[in-house]
């Protein structure tokens, strides 16, 4: 439809409500990282301009590389699986199959809860004392793996891992079962009368028809693991002693804990840039273009 | 039924225990006593004990804490959804300069981390007096929702036939006038699918919600959830009666519209 004179000011009406409080509350703080990332601040007193001090400061910070490493592990251990196990078990379901819906209102469930309460349960679940991981190993005489899973370091980000990977298999799962669902029945009738198997069917025709969806698949997976911080804020709060600490809630220690504003600023920069670079990377690797 | 039709039962049913076991488990724990809960795990309660529910709605203030979520669920969604619709409605329908432009800029927000936004949020929030306000979480919810929202709504109405708004016009109809009895209606699956959407995202939210409100009287669920649990370590039995309290919503919600969720979480996925 085109404009006339009186629908310029409709115009106007129309989008300002969403563009002011979205350029105001989303676009603004971005910027306003940057610029507290150069100065130093405890938040209540006279900002000071240190220039990029705060960035020379982060980059021999041990603690901060410590909780990138630890964000690379979640992002790896997210990728490789959850895509891996949504592809399979969506593989399995697409297939003229009794109870698919049962099987995919299960399999989505964990994703509609908050992770808030997801962390709770998963750190029952890993308690020492009565928790159930803890109660099945010792009633099937397995006492001796018992473990601590989020006390100790040594078992800590892999416990935490799971609960993460847990909770959005589903996603992904439903998100490969739509993509199988769309591929034309007559690609898959014309592969069976060839006299292909399953298994080069799936490989050879299956796999490529969605490589699309798993590549978007792959980037939503590194793009939300790389967010990752309420799980591990009530799970562990990055502890024991750092073994769980990623990149958003040392930024959040930094900042809300430490005072120190101007540095956790500068946290945030970097995870911005962080997460456009990586997922840039990805696409392009992958072949997809940027944005 | 082949071996092989039984293996892959037995693959899904694996997998559809190890889904929704941690919840039944928690569940079922909730109606036992700490002394059961030491001795007998697995099995179903002997008799369903309510006092854990009773203290876990008492200590965590779960009645304040439904209010509030329900609360700023509710509002944020209608005015997320309204907002965007309206900004929807002129990028798809109509053609004025900058258009792509502008529908660029709001899809970028969903590449924005939003944790890198919380230290200007809480400063931004405080300097406008907004900290502990109980409509202080709709201004972040609002914005970082509207780009899912416009990108949903907006493939959806562009795919309406380009003589729609022809008619009216002749009719005499104003461009609010086509938007509110024309395009919105015609919209209602799409509305249906970011309405769910929004309704989930705000009933979950939790960084938000923990850095711009410290008034226990004002926090949402999650965060009344995770101090309640941090608090309250030794009572298992009342931890998972809370936990099982604040699931119960969400999860009737879910069955009951579960393939519009599916529908909306795969249309939000098809670009991150």
């Amino acid at each position: 439809m085109q404009l006339t004179g009186k629908s310029k000011a409709a115009l106007i009406i129309g989008l300002l409500p969403a563009f002011l409080i979205y350029t105001v509350f989303a676009i603004y703080p971005i910027f306003q990282s940057f610029y507290y990332s150069f100065m130093e601040w405890d938040g209540f007193s006279e900002m000071e301009f240190i220039g990029l001090q705060n960035f020379e400061n982060l980059f021999q910070d041990t603690l901060f590389w410590n909780s990138v490493g630890n964000n690379i592990f979640v992002v790896i251990a997210s990728v490789f699986g959850q895509i891996p196990i949504a592809l399979f078990i969506a593989l399995l379901l697409n297939r003229k199959i009794k109870g698919l819906k049962i099987f995919r209102t299960i399999g989505f469930l964990p994703v509609v809860l908050s992770t808030v309460v997801i962390s709770l349960t998963w750190s029952l679940i890993y308690n020492t004392k009565n928790g159930m991981i803890n109660e099945i190993l010792r009633a099937v005489g397995l006492d001796f793996l018992a473990q601590n899973w989020l006390g100790d370091t040594k078992w800590s980000m892999v416990a935490v891992c799971i609960t993460v990977i847990w909770q959005f298999v589903g996603l992904y799962l439903i998100i490969f079962l739509a993509a199988l669902q769309n591929i034309p029945e007559e690609v898959m009738e014309a592969a069976k009368m060839d006299g292909a198997s399953e298994w080069v069917t799936t490989w050879k025709i299956t796999i490529p028809m969605i490589w699309d969806t798993i590549i978007v698949a792959i980037i939503l997976c590194i793009s939300g693991s790389l967010r990752t911080f309420d799980l591990i804020y009530v799970m562990t709060h990055g502890g024991p002693s750092h073994s769980t600490d990623v990149m958003a809630l040392y930024m959040f220690n930094e900042t809300f804990s430490n005072l120190k504003y101007g540095y956790g600023s500068a946290i945030s920069v970097f995870i911005f840039f962080f997460s456009l670079i990586l997922i840039g990377i990805v696409k392009k690797v992958l072949g997809q273009k940027f944005i | 039924m082949s071996v092989k039709n039984t293996l892959i039962y037995a693959v899904l049913i694996i997998f559809s225990v190890i889904n929704v076991y941690p919840i039944i488990w928690m569940i079922i724990n909730s109606f036992k006593s700490e002394k059961e809960f030491a001795v007998n795990q697995f099995g179903l309660p002997k008799t369903l004990v309510i006092d854990n529910y009773i203290e876990a709605w008492g200590t965590a203030n779960l009645g304040v804490l439904f209010k509030n979520s329900i609360f700023i669920c509710l509002l944020a969604t209608i005015l997320t959804v309204l907002i965007g619709a309206l900004a929807s409605y002129f990028l798809a329908r109509i053609e004025f300069k900058f258009k792509n432009a502008l529908y660029t800029f709001f899809i970028f927000g969903m590449l924005i981390p939003i944790h890198a936004t919380l230290v200007p949020m809480f400063i931004l929030l405080k300097n406008l007096g907004l900290l502990n306000n109980p409509i202080t979480l709709l201004f972040p919810y609002i914005a970082f929702h509207l780009p899912i929202t416009i990108f949903i709504l907006t493939s959806f109405m562009k795919a309406f036939p380009k003589d729609i708004e022809e008619s009216a016009i002749i009719d005499g109809c104003g461009i609010f006038r086509i938007f509110w009895s024309i395009i919105l209606p015609m919209s209602r699956p799409a509305l249906a699918t970011v309405i769910i959407l929004n309704f989930i995202y705000n009933w979950n939210e939790f960084s938000f919600a923990l850095v711009l409100l410290n008034d226990p009287a004002l926090q949402t669920l999650p965060l009344g959830l995770a101090s309640f649990a941090g608090q309250f370590t030794v009572n298992y039995g009342a931890q998972m009666a809370g936990l099982t309290m604040s699931m119960i919503p969400i999860i009737i919600f879910y069955l009951f519209l579960e393939k519009e969720i599916v529908n909306g979480m795969t249309a939000g996925a098809v670009k991150g």
